[in-house]
């Protein structure tokens, strides 16, 4: 394999960040005095902080506490938690929360799963790079886009139907967006299509990053094929691993733009996940309080999602 | 690589068939993108009302007019090239002054600072909505450039900022010390010193907030109604509500037109973009 070492150029080892506390240059010592104490920092912050306090925490803060009323956008009285029991015996919310976990569990058995085979595939392969730009390219097409291109595949008369029909399979070919669980499965397949490339990007990352000498130790062991790809690569993937299940999770609890081009959460809010469903409590049906509820269910199990991969590279707030 | 003469101690089989699943999957991949191109060519006359798989003609241009002109695609691109640009642009300098302020400078509780502007990219958008709408109402921000380009860069500023921290936390606090020793001030040291330094980072945060702000589509409808004002995903949208009237090549090909832009940037800067996400990975 020595030989090869040399013709594959330099190894590519991602940098680490530093997980330390960063450093501040300037410290608040003598020095520093003449350029403003320690304070100093506070108005090169400001403008980021006034953006986001205002449009974004202060809203956070405000649809928490909305939650607490019943308001149809006029008038609105405090019922304290009255919209989160409600919740529980709402069945169109449970459909939601069935969608949802639909969603989550779809996108990790084909988005994520297509993109560690599509990255163990292309890996070191002539071409391969080509490959993987194919398969990245529509990362860079809007949500929007996709669900307009996928609706003309999946609508009754659309291409999907055309070949079923047209390889004899008629008795599969069915109205894919009308009715429940087929809406709900082909959408998370055409969000897989858009998904997936993402996913091949970082289990790459993850794939050049495995030292070259662990591969050919291995394989002086005599490791081939799947024991390799058990034993060896795998668990090395581990890191990267956290972070695209982490990430895919998040973009699937996060997902709305699909749904709503392609079915506004019906026929009849049949396939709305929690995301649709605050949209339409709020901005359609009015119920502002509790489209409030639901955005805070909704951000509850994002915010646990994300502490999946988040806490491994975040700046130690406690660990030092 | 593959050439290389250390191979055969793999099956030959095994290497067709990872061969036969790669070109499945590009075939898989492109099918969907051929089938957009073949039928924003078709003349929306000659379009049967089932998908074509092979050339009907080339009307591609008249089609590509009707959506920019008709549909209203062009007046929307036109803004959101301005959200995507300006937005972009606005959130990284302000990014960048903030993880200056957080990684540099001395200010007290840096973490908690952070974790502040950062946790503005956790949450799902809808957290945010219903609030926004109220205040945009109360400010007559409803409905106006202003209102979206202000929110756009707000939301653009959290990941934008976290890409630009870690960045900068690699940066050695040596160079900040020798320019202090040398008398420069806290902006001569940010724009002389760190913002050259940092450019390709500071690039690859424009970018996905460019592209982030450019596909958003549920500010778009939520915080504006005119066609005037609408983001480019709004207008998609409203375009594909009347599927069965203007006909799927005109849709297509106002899809086609929308993605061009993200798909030029992504081609070009490729390196860029995938280094964001790498960031991400970390």
């Amino acid at each position: 394999m020595s030989g090869t070492v040399s013709s594959a150029g330099p190894v590519r080892t991602p940098r680490r960040i530093p997980t330390r506390t960063p450093h501040q240059a300037v410290r608040a010592g003598n020095s520093a005095k003449k350029y403003g104490g320690s304070l100093a920092g506070i108005p090169w912050a400001t403008p980021a902080l006034g953006l986001v306090g205002v449009l974004l925490v202060y809203p956070f803060f405000r649809s928490a506490y909305g939650s607490l009323f019943q308001d149809n956008g006029f008038t609105s009285s405090y019922t304290g938690f009255d919209n989160y029991s409600r919740l529980a015996d709402d069945p169109i919310f449970g459909r939601s929360v069935l969608n949802t976990l639909m969603w989550v569990i779809g996108t990790l058995l084909l988005p994520v799963l297509a993109g560690l085979l599509i990255a163990v595939a292309t890996h070191r392969v002539r071409l391969g790079g080509w490959a993987q730009l194919v398969i990245v390219l529509p990362y860079a097409i809007s949500g929007t886009a996709t669900a307009v291109l996928w609706n003309f595949m999946l609508t009754s008369d659309g291409a999907v139907n055309q070949v079923l029909r047209g390889v004899g399979l008629d008795s599969l070919a069915r109205p894919w967006l009308l009715e429940w669980p087929e809406n709900t499965i082909s959408m998370i397949v055409a969000s897989t299509w858009q998904a997936t490339g993402l996913n091949v990007v970082l289990f790459a990352i993850g794939l050049r990053a495995i030292p070259r000498e662990t591969v050919e130790a291995a394989e002086l062991d005599g490791a081939t094929g799947w024991r390799m790809f058990r034993y060896v690569t795998l668990p090395q993937l581990r890191a990267v691993t956290v972070v695209v299940v982490g990430m895919a999770i998040v973009n699937s609890l996060k997902a709305f733009d699909m749904i709503w081009i392609l079915t506004k959460g019906g026929p009849s809010r049949s396939s709305e996940t929690l995301a649709l469903t605050m949209y339409r409590e709020t901005f359609r049906l009015f119920h502002v309080g509790y489209g409030s509820a639901i955005a805070l269910v909704l951000s509850v199990i994002v915010v646990a999602s994300s502490w999946l991969y988040l806490r491994r590279q975040m700046p130690s707030s406690g660990r030092d | 690589m593959r050439q290389a003469p250390k191979a055969p101690s793999r099956s030959s089989a095994g290497h067709a068939l990872r061969n036969l699943f790669i070109v499945g999957c590009v075939l898989l991949w492109l099918v969907p993108v051929y089938l957009l191109l073949v039928n924003a060519m078709t003349p929306p006359t000659s379009y049967t009302g089932e998908p074509d798989w092979s050339p009907q003609g080339f009307a591609l241009f008249d089609n590509l007019e009707v959506a920019w002109d008709q549909a209203g695609i062009g007046d929307s691109f036109l803004n959101s090239m301005l959200y995507a640009t300006v937005c972009g642009l606005a959130a990284v300098v302000v990014a960048a002054m903030a993880a200056f302020a957080v990684v540099v400078l001395p200010i007290p509780k840096p973490s908690l600072w952070f974790w502040v502007i950062y946790s503005g990219t956790l949450f799902p958008l809808q957290i945010f909505l219903a609030p926004l709408f109220g205040m945009y109402a109360d400010a007559n921000l409803y409905d106006t450039r202003l209102g979206l380009m202000l929110v756009y860069a707000a939301w653009a500023v959290p990941f934008a900022f976290f890409l630009i921290r870690n960045q900068m936390t690699t940066m050695p606090p040596e160079v900040t010390e020798a320019a202090m020793l040398d008398g420069a001030s806290f902006r001569r040291i940010f724009w002389r010193i760190h913002v050259p330094l940092m450019s390709s980072s500071l690039g690859a945060a424009f970018i996905f907030q460019f592209t982030a702000v450019w596909n958003d589509l549920l500010f778009g409808i939520t915080l504006s109604r005119s066609p005037e004002v609408q983001p480019v995903m709004a207008a998609l949208t409203t375009l594909n509500n009347a599927y069965s009237s203007s006909g799927p090549p005109v849709i297509l090909a106002g899809a086609l037109i929308v993605s061009l832009p993200t798909l030029l940037v992504f081609l070009v800067f490729r390196g860029l973009f995938l280094r964001g996400i790498a960031a991400t990975a970390r």
